[in-house]
């Protein structure tokens, strides 16, 4: 806290949990003078569930629909991350076909993420008319979502060693035409704001972080590589099939808030090659390892037998966990989004650990918001792009 | 697909006192230490022109009751120069106090604000420790083992008295472990 020399009462404002904004339930309590931010202090915690502790008493399947509550935008990462923990786990392969089905929801996803990002980033700052043009766009990837996976947004559609269901016939078309159509929106996006004067007398130059600065934090994501560090863990670790695909990492040198959006932005566009060319080179085969699902424990219950085949269920696909720890991570439209597994020999996990992007990206807010007027809080916090659901699991 | 570099060569360096064990395996590669050393490891990983360890992925406490020392605290981190992961490991009991390693790696404040609401596991000389995600009043650690999944404390509305009470837990269903291999068993032994 830094006193101010000149004047004596600074005022503390509470920027409470609730706020119009969709950020989720925040609380800021920022010291001000006058309109110049002194200190600000975020205050987390009102939407902890105890995912983490959930997850010890949950096998991974029933642990699933748990996951896309994290980050209920993104959601196909958070289940993507939790089955490839156990995949990696047991070295369990994946089929091509699966492979690439995730990859298309993962990049949907993405897509779905980021304009959810510029919607309420614009309306923060003042323009109203992006946030209901994204959620045009938002609810055709919903549709595709719910033609895919049964439900629009919580799908509960992964599985360890594929995914749930195959593709319906035609959503392939589908899809090229979305992109086709998205292509042409993300013009519209730029061609209204990008170089509107307005929007880059609010964002130009604000929220700087520098190259150096970013990484001490661990700040991942965007956020790096709008700092000028080409970090991007499709490209660096090189999981599911990004690598035959032809697409380049998205950075800029700025490192300011108008540095982050244009990431996001590009992101988008990069995101739709890749789909247009996963769509195109979509193999056929198996859409889930089905090897997996006859883990049983019992070897041979009465139940499977050959009179009660009519009423007898397919087995419930329980994987043990064995007694390893693991760090698995996946390149969320917020940042890092990692998981720090530990097995325990049971099809319980030991330990959980959810290492969200949005926690940590968060942290740099009160070093960003020193020095800067009270309106520029909402930018810088809209630039950052949390989400409280995987803040606060 | 991510080097052994980093590994390799602060096996070498290192001095032994810092480091108990080094063990390798193909899901990440780890070190474990002693509760007094984390903070001068990390800043030689950190500083080190060939270890260049910038980021702090994550801080985390792992509970193993059956054991003496029985908190783990897990510090992930990653190298972006050398593309390179590495996890410390120390072990702590429930009255052990770590070092924190909050001025190399300003991004640790909030990951052991969260050890110490969690687990208890608190740090000397820390700038700002208090709890994090637990509710204002909440006593106890969540993640620790021995606090069952549903607590010990429900929150109600009271409307006499215009707030938010806090009663002992009443559950009106017990609780159901599902732990089954088929469907058609509830509880397999098998």
């Amino acid at each position: 806290m830094i006193p101010s020399t000149t004047r004596k009462d600074l005022m503390i404002v509470n920027m409470g949990p609730h706020h119009p904004s969709m950020h989720g339930v925040l609380r800021l309590i920022v010291t001000l003078d006058g309109e110049d931010v002194i200190d600000c202090e975020p205050i987390l915690g009102y939407l902890h569930r105890g995912m983490e502790k959930i997850a010890e008493n949950r096998t991974i399947i029933q642990y699933l629909p748990y996951v896309t509550r994290w980050d209920y935008l993104a959601t196909m990462f958070t289940e993507a991350i939790t089955v490839n923990g156990p995949e990696q786990l047991g070295n369990i392969q994946v089929p091509q076909r699966a492979s690439y089905i995730r990859a298309i929801m993962l990049e949907l996803s993405r897509i779905a993420s980021h304009l959810l990002w510029l919607g309420p980033f614009m309306a923060d700052i003042g323009a109203q008319t992006p946030f209901f043009y994204i959620f045009r766009e938002r609810e055709l990837i919903y549709d595709l979502f719910e033609a895919a996976t049964g439900m629009r947004m919580m799908h509960n559609y992964f599985r360890i060693g594929g995914v749930a269901a195959d593709l319906p016939h035609g959503w392939i078309d589908k899809c090229l035409d979305f992109c086709d159509y998205f292509l042409t929106g993300v013009a519209e996006y730029q061609k209204l704001i990008t170089r509107n004067p307005i929007f880059l007398e609010r964002v130009e130059g604000v929220g700087f972080i520098g190259a150096e600065e970013a990484l001490n934090w661990g700040l991942s994501g965007p956020m790096l590589r709008a700092s000028g560090i080409q970090w991007d863990l499709r490209k660096v670790d090189r999981y599911e099939c990004y690598d035959e695909f032809d697409w380049e990492v998205q950075w800029q040198k700025e490192g300011d808030s108008l540095a982050r959006y244009l990431v996001r932005i590009s992101e988008m566009t990069e995101s739709i090659k890749i789909i247009q060319q996963a769509l195109e080179g979509i193999p056929g085969g198996p859409y889930e390892n089905l090897e997996i699902r006859r883990f049983d424990r019992i070897k041979n219950p009465e139940w499977n037998d050959f009179q009660y085949r009519f009423i007898s269920k397919k087995p419930s696909p329980t994987f043990e966990l064995s007694k390893q720890e693991l760090y698995v991570r996946v390149e969320a439209p917020k940042g890092e989004l990692g998981i720090f597994m530990i097995g325990d020999q049971s099809v319980f996990p030991w330990r959980w650990k959810i290492r969200p992007p949005g926690f940590i990206n968060l942290q740099i807010l009160p070093q960003l918001v020193k020095r800067m007027k009270l309106a520029d809080i909402m930018t810088i916090l809209g630039s950052i792009d949390i989400i409280m659901g995987e803040v606060d699991r | 697909m991510d080097n052994q570099f980093i590994f390799k060569y602060s096996w070498e360096i290192l001095p032994k006192r810092w480091v108990k064990k080094m063990e390798r395996s193909e899901h990440g590669n780890r070190s474990d230490t002693n509760t007094d050393y984390p903070f001068q490891l990390l800043c030689f990983l950190k500083l080190h022109t060939y270890t260049r360890v910038q980021v702090s992925i994550d801080i985390c406490g792992v509970d193993y009751p059956s054991r003496k020392r029985r908190f783990e605290v897990v510090y992930n981190l990653l190298s972006t120069r050398y593309n390179s992961r590495i996890r410390v490991q120390t072990s702590a009991d429930e009255v052990t106090r770590i070092s924190p390693v909050v001025s190399p790696f300003p991004s640790a404040g909030r990951w052991e604000r969260e050890v110490w609401d969690m687990f208890g596991v608190s740090s000397i000389n820390h700038p700002d420790l208090r709890r994090i995600s637990t509710d204002y009043g909440f006593e106890g650690h969540p993640l620790r083992k021995d606090l069952p999944l549903s607590g010990y404390v429900e929150v109600r509305y009271d409307d006499p008295e215009k707030r938010v009470v806090s009663e002992p837990i009443e559950m009106t269903q017990e609780f159901r472990y599902f732990d089954f291999a088929s469907p058609w068993e509830q509880r397999s032994d098998g």
